[in-house]
């Protein structure tokens, strides 16, 4: 019971590994290895759930030891540390992952070519997201967040579509561009921060934890609280922090930095669009979350008017985009640019309720996205086409499939009972009352926000009348089949996800709230104080 | 001091220069056997030359300095510094000879004296502290290296060789010429004493900085560093590749080992009116553009290789621009992981070389599935050289970026930051060409129905397994490697 994050990380890692021994001709083989770590991975989660207790902000289930140890002389010591452990952001993150990367096995049942290769770095990259979300150490959690991108790589641009190798390979270089632009505040974090308590030497560490706390600064080091370094225009802190946030809106994705997800998520397989939609879009929001805001809370706060801007720029882009669209994976690919606008506008608003908005969104966005890229999967299964103009009275012949289309079109809308809604109206609220409680955001930003519902209603219901409604008409040959048991084992949960989080939001808000509340508070400090 | 005093310390001396020794008795009998013994009989030459760089790695180990000891009359130094890069010299030597599986070159004991008397130089170039010692063990590399190239026996590699020769004596000519300008400024060969940093220091004259500049093209030649960078790609092409993998590796470890004092000693301490810091990393950011810009383009992996080497000296040279004990530290580091993950490398281009497809990346398309084995470990060398977790090269590039942030932190010089987030994102470049390959190999499906044979031997893909594992090893315990390199006392 000790040890259940470690499990949950290096069980799809080790067995991974481990057949990579199995010949590759037993082909069926690998698939019912990785849906049988998944459900191991379940089954561990449930027992995290039971023992996490959602009161305070504190970390739970931590493991701590020691990694690398360095002592470089009259620097200090080199100190990173195998640390993780969950808290009110991390648990959800987890909760959702173990969730998506259970139904992203299930999803990738019948593939066919090379499944070896397939299911063995679908494992890696299932530790390796348990892993960034769950790494307290800052080394740890760059390199998971790393390590991501290389199975990712691989599995778009061999199992993708006919564009594969353009999309694999852009995706590599855009976001190993925001991951260096991270890299680069890391160095400069490291050797700035050192460990609390007596000690001869400078313990130089990579705890995330102790980068929060400005007493743990070395005194004239580059990135120092009270006499922070000017570079140019700005103060190290604050440039900093725009590099981070820089690399982490990429991966979020932001407009203008967000080219590379809709050609990735077109070229992607089913299951890869899925875990790309729902799991490495987070990280982004994650990271910003878990490192920029906290550690950075004074560049966040000098940048909020900035943020919010930008996240409302990518609300209305993404939507005008995904209205666009004749490609049913590239609308949702936009419209997925759009709700992660409304992540941003949440943190930038840095009122409990945008905090938590935001988180919640992540979470929703999650479930919702999978869904339905599942969905566009469904389609592209039966015809191999999913531009919208050649489908046009689909509720006659696929009847389930309409009826979770309509639920995943209108949950993703923000439709009231659906969790998306629960997200969007909180980060609503917290935007409009950001200019009253740390005027930090105007309010015009909250109500031009809404324009992006409004949009969004409107793309999901312009394609559910043109694809759904009408006459029957099929200009692509296939076997319009509805959905299938696999199909609905996957589809069914999600959408009783989405509505139950919809009802009843109280027991995640529970748990996000203490980070909520501590992210507000350590940036209310900072506003009182300017 | 006295000529029996002078004869005494230089008979002294050779008590310290064991492997030296070992390696130029090698050397003798290999040049003796060849005349004697037939050519078909490689597999003696091939052996006595392992046995000989084993025994002289196994050696310098054995006698590990305590501390620093100057020898004969001060020409060379005997230090940790240079015993650890002796090592990565050797290691080198060995790899390549496990490298060397051509026929041509097997025949011709020619071959591997050049090895030996390749490796016995850059022995003694990082242990020099002299310019005449420099100059002489600089040239007994580049001899012999200018005639290795040459290798293949075709006209490619003669060629080569030319271009090599002459870029080569171009670049050693301005060397000396600027050694002689600073001996006439100084009065002193010996670049390390106090006699030579006084005296400069008084000169006001702006030859000390044309001096000085021209004595370090020498060592940028040798470094394959911008703008002298210009023979590498046909040298690389038309050379064999354990030959490339070689000259990639060693005369860049034995030129940063005299770049580093000499860089150091020219600096004046940090006393020069001259911005020293400032021109190193104005020359380390002309490799890292020149080089990875230039790698983009390449379809030959031995070109795309010769690019990569010269943006690798670029990031070598970022650690030299800090100026500092951890800078060298972090330059050792790396050097070790380098020399790994370009084997590595090599080894992997030679196997799809000679045993299945013509030299070009395009080739290689849909090989991914057919030699899994080999092609997952040149995606491990080349993910390195990119420098990408979980490998040794994030690792390595972490300390580099690591020392040059503590610079400037110290310092507060604006090129510092600039070359910092400057080499960050060439890294981002650098992913592009280096994930060519692997891209051919897993991405791309393979154009007709040609079946390919490996016909490699077993044991190469042990070496290239263990050459892995070190490059996981280090990354997951860099203590392993680091916690040594750390106790060299570097001093000037």
């Amino acid at each position: 019971m000790q040890h259940l994050l470690s499990y949950l990380i290096f069980l799809p890692i080790i067995v991974g590994l481990l057949a990579l021994l199995i010949p590759a001709v037993y082909k069926s083989v690998f698939r019912i290895i990785a849906l049988g770590v998944s459900f191991l991975q379940l089954l561990v989660l449930l027992l995290i759930i039971q023992s996490y207790s959602p009161i305070g902000s504190s970390f739970q289930l931590i493991e701590k030891a020691s990694w690398i140890t360095l002592d470089l002389g009259a620097w200090g010591v080199f100190k990173a540390e195998y640390f993780v452990g969950l808290d009110g952001l991390s648990f959800i993150m987890v909760l959702l992952s173990v969730v998506i990367l259970f139904i992203a096995v299930l999803s990738s049942w019948n593939t066919t070519q090379n499944t070896k290769g397939y299911f063995i770095l679908l494992l890696i990259l299932n530790g390796a997201v348990l892993g960034s979300f769950s790494a307290k150490d800052l080394l740890l959690f760059y390199l998971f967040f790393e390590f991501m991108l290389l199975p990712m790589y691989f599995l778009i641009g061999i199992w993708g579509g006919p564009r594969r190798e353009y999309a694999s390979i852009k995706f590599f270089l855009y976001t190993l561009l925001g991951s260096i632009l991270i890299l680069i505040v890391i160095i400069g974090l490291y050797s700035s921060v050192k460990e609390p308590g007596p000690s001869v030497q400078v313990v130089h560490t990579f705890n995330m934890e102790y980068m929060k706390d400005s007493n743990n600064y070395v005194s004239g080091s580059v990135l120092n609280y009270s006499e922070p370094w000017i570079i140019g225009v700005w103060s190290a802190r604050l440039w900093a922090f725009l590099f981070l946030f820089i690399g982490f809106a990429i991966k979020l994705p932001m407009v203008p930095l967000h080219t590379w997800l809709p050609d990735a998520h077109v070229e992607a397989p089913t299951a890869i669009s899925v875990i790309l939609a729902a799991l490495l879009l987070k990280i982004g929001g994650y990271g910003l979350a878990r490192l920029a805001y906290p550690v950075f809370p004074d560049g966040a706060v000098y940048f909020s008017w900035l943020i919010g801007l930008m996240g409302l720029i990518s609300i209305i882009y993404g939507a005008l985009n995904a209205l666009a669209s004749k490609d049913l994976k590239r609308l949702i690919a936009y419209s997925s640019v759009s709700h992660m606008g409304f992540v941003l506008l949440g943190l930038a608003s840095m009122t409990v309720e945008g905090i938590s908005g935001a988180i919640y969104q992540m979470f929703s966005h999650g479930i919702l996205s999978a869904m339905l890229f599942l969905l566009a999967g469904v389609i592209y299964d039966r015809t191999h086409n999913r531009l919208i103009e050649n489908y046009s009275g689909l509720s006659s012949v696929m009847k389930s499939y309409t009826v979770f289309i309509i639920i995943a079109f209108f949950a993703s809308m923000g439709l009231p009972g659906f969790s998306g809604f629960i997200a969007e109206v909180m980060i609503l609220f917290g935007a409009f009352k950001s200019h009253s409680v740390n005027m930090l955001l105007p309010e015009w930003m909250a109500i031009t926000a809404t324009l992006g519902l409004i949009l969004g209603a409107s793309y999901y219901l312009w394609t559910i009348q043109r694809m759904f409604f009408g006459p029957l008409s099929v200009k692509v040959p296939g076997d319009l089949r509805d959905l299938d048991y696999r199909e609905y084992a996957m589809l069914v949960p999600l959408a009783l996800v989405a509505v139950l989080f919809g009802i009843f939001p109280q027991p995640l808000l529970d748990i996000i709230n203490p980070f909520a509340n501590e992210l507000a508070d350590t940036i209310g400090r900072l506003v009182k104080v300017h | 001091m006295n000529l029996p005093n002078q004869l005494q310390w230089i008979f002294d001396s050779t008590a310290f220069i064991g492997s030296e020794l070992i390696l130029l008795s090698g050397l003798i009998i290999l040049l003796i056997s060849g005349l004697i013994l037939k050519k078909e009989t490689t597999l003696i030459f091939h052996g006595l030359t392992f046995l000989t760089i084993s025994a002289s790695v196994i050696v310098v180990i054995i006698d590990w300095p305590e501390n620093p000891i100057r020898l004969f009359n001060g020409m060379i130094r005997y230090d940790d510094f240079s015993s650890y890069l002796k090592i990565l010299i050797d290691l080198g030597g060995l790899l390549t000879i496990l490298l060397t599986r051509n026929k041509i070159q097997k025949k011709k004991p020619e071959y591997f004296l050049l090895l030996t008397a390749i490796t016995l130089g850059a022995h003694w170039l990082v242990m020099s502290m002299n310019f005449v010692m420099v100059l002489l063990s600089l040239e007994m590399i580049s001899l012999s290296s200018y005639v290795l190239v040459g290798f293949g026996f075709d006209k490619k590699g003669a060629e080569g060789s030319l271009k090599y020769f002459i870029f080569g004596s171009v670049a050693t000519a301005v060397m000396i010429f600027g050694m002689s300008l600073l001996y006439g400024m100084s009065g002193t060969l010996d670049f390390s004493t106090n006699k030579f940093v006084s005296a400069l220091l008084e000169q006001k004259s702006p030859l000390v900085l044309i001096g000085g500049l021209m004595t370090l093209s020498g060592f940028l030649f040798k470094i394959v560093a911008a703008p002298l960078h210009l023979w590498a790609a046909d040298v690389y092409e038309s050379a064999p590749t354990p030959v490339v993998a070689f000259l990639s590796v060693v005369p860049k470890l034995a030129g940063f080992g005299v770049l580093i004092k000499f860089t150091l000693a020219i600096n004046l301490f940090g006393q020069s009116t001259y911005p020293w810091q400032a021109i190193i990393g104005t020359l380390s950011i002309l490799s890292l553009t020149i080089g990875n810009f230039s790698a983009l383009w390449q379809n030959n992996p031995k070109r795309m290789m010769a690019y990569s080497s010269i943006a690798q000296s670029g990031f070598l040279l970022i650690g030299l621009t800090s100026l500092s004990i951890s800078g060298v530290h972090a330059i050792l580091f790396y050097m070790t992981i380098y020399l790994i993950m370009n084997f590595l490398t090599f080894l992997v281009i030679q196997q799809f070389e000679l045993d299945c497809t013509s030299p070009l990346i395009p080739s290689l398309a849909g090989l991914g599935r057919k030699f899994p084995f080999q092609s997952i470990a040149i995606g491990i060398g080349l993910i390195s050289l990119v420098g990408f977790p979980i490998t040794a090269g994030f690792t390595a590039k972490f300390f580099l970026f690591s020392s040059l942030w503590e610079a400037f932190s110290q310092s507060g010089k604006p090129i510092l930051i600039v070359l910092f987030v400057f080499g960050v994102t060439n890294m981002v470049v650098s992913l592009y060409y280096y994930l060519k390959m692997p891209y051919y190999l897993f991405l791309k499906e393979p154009p007709s129905e040609k079946t390919f044979l490996m016909n490699s031997p077993r044991w190469e893909n042990l070496l290239s397994a263990f050459l892995v594992v070190l490059l996981l090893a280090f990354f997951f315990q860099p203590d392993l490697l680091m916690g040594w390199i750390n106790r060299i006392n570097f001093v000037l």
